[in-house]
């Protein structure tokens, strides 16, 4: 039993800091790579930043100036600093229900972040800064693995970080994949190299397709691997299994909607094949999955948080 | 709200150009006036004199950089963007002897005791206004007097829950009460964190000098509250409400919940229907037995109080009223805190319990008497001045510190409305050493002990010590250079010789 108020900050926590730990990981590639001044590069740069949501073609050609604005510019609501800051908000407003270990972890981040030569400390070494937010981030997932108990209130940060995760990268596979837009396929070697280190997959993939950059088996290995943490399938099967965790401590069994969806999700994920997506059309498959991730979402908050009060009175 | 952050007395300090001695010299807690070092202080002198002054500063840097990252924090709004800042605290502990503490757990035992009586009594048969002990207007037209609370029935006669009483010693070295706070005190996490970080810094005098643990106050004040409705629920659901993380002492907030293990809630997490509380939970309403409130009572309720408050939550009040929840503190405890009414805190003493006060009362002259105006518009150069019904510092006029025509406003306020002002010396706080700027010196400090009361009543041996840390100041406002730090209260047989 926990306070709806307390279930949904949870959550977001855990969407805001896969959010800004995804967009470090995009600067981050986006400035190593355009290190480089090729073709391939400039790629790589649209690539992050189209994954983002912002395909402005003049950006990528100043990614330091982009990097930046992402990183720290406080009036984004989409920034790295933004995404911090709300995930700390949110942090605060329940924190009664976080151990101290957990709470240090983010915070530090967030004081890092408010710094106020904090610019000045992104300019000297920015792959630097990026690195070490990431690095700080994995120790506040670490932190909360190790020291909060993981019951409903993990589910609920759980459910957010896999939720928020599996819609992040199927963004950026829809990018590179998607088929629509009148988009060259990609087959650089350089720039699909970056796509894997985007999604954090570069050594894991390499390990099982070895060093051979093929656009197919990078959709697959990152839609559909059965081990690899940030593939779609991944996350599903996690969200699933956090959700049954809840509606388990809840009481709730077969009575609310979000598990089906998100059993339907997980199978949908389990059985699909690459010819099945390659008939269907990546964009497609793509859409539908980030369809029902919305849609488990909005039951999400139907069931637990936004519920109407005339069920649930005493009767 | 009664806060640490607000705004206290001024001073009348020594001035460098008065001759010879001045008015008064304030008691320091560590040495006497010959200079010496008084014996519950030995030990710490002891372990200072081998610190280097570098040494000090790193660890007070160290201390800060922990209340920071713990995020025991308040936010200062500026123009632009708000940021966080902490409460300043000072590493070196303030030390209280056994024997005195003895009086002073005594007198605020006794003291709480006679207020809550006092407060059951007026929102019942008003025995002692009938009797004429104190003056009737005074309670009924205070605005912290609140009808809706007469013969409402509070268990154990228990309406000040959580008290927080301000205390100064005086320059003879006795403690007084300068204040009592009986609404909604703060300041109890940073007694309790100021504690976790002396150990870190001084762990070796700590331990040698037989420090009475605090430790205990989150499961004490959960029994308090349990006890609050014990008589009709086997195993009550207590929640802490608050008024929100823009609250400055949100961080108390949520750091007592989870010591208490309880839900943090706020007004919008709270459903009343058919006369009972609920909270909105994930798996539906459950039921909230007693309620820690740190919403001022004007704002619990919309119905019953101020209708545009959305801190609270609809029909509590019916609820408290109907006997299905109980609020604690009770609301309308603040009418025994009235500066008005503290003036007759002595008498009430010796009404209910037939006793002496065992801690003295700051004198205080009620404008209202016409006697006593005159003699507060003649002096009102050297008076303190505070208006009856504010507080936080509002409304007040520090005598020494002030203009002539500052003074001759205050002497028309007063002409106009004297029932609504009081008026007091201006007060010498007592010293202790602080660490300022690599060095050790005195500044002024008061003491804020708290009380707790449900079945019983127990006093906490520990208390935030609050610090002015400007000197010469005696505002120990944290917007002003006020700070805080741990206070050591040591066993009886400790730190004391014969």
């Amino acid at each position: 039993m926990m306070l709806a108020r307390v279930a949904d900050s949870l959550y977001w926590i855990g969407r805001y800091v896969e959010r800004a730990e995804h967009m470090c990981r995009l600067s981050d590639v986006m400035l190593n790579a355009t290190l480089d001044r090729s073709e391939a590069a400039t790629t790589v740069a649209r690539i992050a930043l189209s994954a983002v949501g912002d395909p402005d073609a003049a950006k990528a050609e100043r990614p330091y100036d982009a990097a930046l604005a992402l990183a720290l510019d406080r009036e984004d609501g989409g920034s790295i600093y933004s995404s911090v800051a709300r995930a700390r908000e949110n942090a605060r407003q329940v924190r009664d229900q976080i151990t101290t270990e957990t709470w240090e972890r983010l915070n530090l981040i967030y004081l890092r972040m408010n710094d106020p030569d904090v610019a000045a400390s992104f300019a000297e070494g920015s792959q630097q800064f990026l690195h070490d937010t990431i690095a700080d981030l994995h120790l506040f997932k670490g932190a909360g693995d190790a020291t909060m108990s993981h019951g409903e209130g993990w589910s609920f940060l759980l459910l957010g970080v896999y939720l928020e995760r599996a819609q992040l990268i199927g963004a950026l596979l829809e990018v590179v994949f998607g088929e629509g837009r009148r988009r060259r396929p990609i087959s650089d070697h350089f720039a699909l190299t970056n796509v894997l280190r985007m999604g954090c997959a570069l050594e894991p993939y390499l390990r099982v397709y070895t060093a051979e950059m093929q656009p197919r088996f990078i959709l697959q290995f990152l839609t559909l691997d059965e081990d690899f943490p940030r593939s779609i399938r991944f996350c599903t099967d996690q969200i699933e299994q956090h959700l049954s965790a809840i509606i388990r401590h809840a009481g709730l069994a077969g009575r609310v909607g979000p598990d089906r969806l998100a059993g339907r999700l997980r199978a949908r994920l389990q059985y699909a094949d690459m010819t099945d997506l390659e008939n269907e059309g990546a964009s497609a498959f793509l859409k539908t999955v980030l369809d029902e991730c919305s849609a488990i979402h909005r039951s999400l908050y139907d069931a637990f948080v936004a519920y109407p009060l005339e069920d649930r009175l005493p009767a | 709200m009664d806060s640490i952050v607000s705004v206290k007395r001024d001073e009348a300090g020594p001035k460098a150009d008065l001759p010879a001695i001045p008015p008064a010299i304030p008691y320091d807690e560590m040495l006497t006036p010959k200079g010496a070092v008084r014996p519950h202080y030995e030990a710490l002198q002891a372990r200072l004199s081998t610190l280097s002054p570098d040494e000090l500063a790193e660890r007070q840097k160290t201390q800060e950089r922990f209340f920071l990252l713990q995020g025991i924090t308040f936010t200062v709004y500026g123009a632009e963007s708000s940021t966080e800042r902490i409460i300043p605290t000072d590493i070196l502990p303030r030390i209280i002897p056994g024997s005195e503490w003895a009086t002073i757990e005594k007198g605020l035992t006794q003291r709480l005791q006679a207020l809550n009586m006092f407060l059951a009594d007026i929102y019942s048969e008003q025995q002692i206004l009938m009797d004429g002990v104190v003056p009737r207007e005074l309670v009924l037209q205070a605005p912290s007097y609140r009808r809706e609370m007469q013969n409402l029935y509070v268990p154990h006669k228990a309406y000040a829950n959580v008290c927080g009483s301000d205390l100064i010693r005086q320059e003879n070295g006795a403690f007084a009460v300068l204040e009592d706070n009986l609404r909604v005190p703060s300041g109890v996490s940073y007694m309790l964190a100021n504690r976790e970080a002396s150990k870190r810094v001084f762990p070796g005098t700590f331990r040698g000098a037989g420090v009475r643990s605090i430790d205990r106050y989150p499961d004490l004040l959960l029994a308090t509250l349990k006890s609050m409705a014990s008589d009709w629920r086997a195993d009550p659901q207590v929640v802490v409400l608050t008024p929100g993380v823009y609250n400055s002492a949100y961080y108390e907030h949520a750091y007592l919940a989870r010591l208490m293990g309880v839900p943090l809630v706020e007004g919008r997490d709270i459903v009343v229907h058919d006369n009972m509380v609920y909270m909105r939970t994930t798996t539906g309403l459950r039921r909230i037995d007693v309620i820690y409130r740190r919403v001022d009572d004007d704002f619990i309720d919309p119905l019953t109080f101020r209708r545009d408050s959305s801190l609270g939550a609809a029909g509590l009040f019916n609820a408290y009223r109907a006997g299905n929840v109980v609020i604690c503190n009770a609301p309308g405890t603040g009418v025994a805190d009235d500066k008005a009414v503290y003036a007759y805190v002595p008498e009430i003493i010796r009404y209910y319990l037939g006793e002496d006060a065992i801690l003295p009362n700051i004198e205080t002259y009620l404008c209202r008497e016409a006697a006593q105006l005159s003699h507060v518009l003649a002096n009102l150069d050297k008076l303190v001045v505070k208006a009856v019904g504010a507080s936080g510092g509002y409304g007040m006029l520090v005598g020494p510190h002030s203009t002539k025509a500052q003074r001759a406003e205050f002497a028309e306020a007063l002409k106009a409305d004297p029932a609504n002002y009081i008026a007091q010396p201006t007060i010498q706080l007592s010293t202790a050493p602080c660490l300022v700027d690599h060095a050790v010196e005195p500044r002024h400090v008061d003491l804020r002990p708290f009380i707790l009361s449900g079945e019983k009543i127990v006093v906490t041996p520990g208390a935030l010590t609050r610090v002015a840390l400007k000197k010469g100041s005696l505002v120990v406002n944290s917007s002003q250079g006020g700070g805080s730090k741990d206070t050591w209260v040591l066993s009886e047989s400790k730190g004391e010789r014969g």
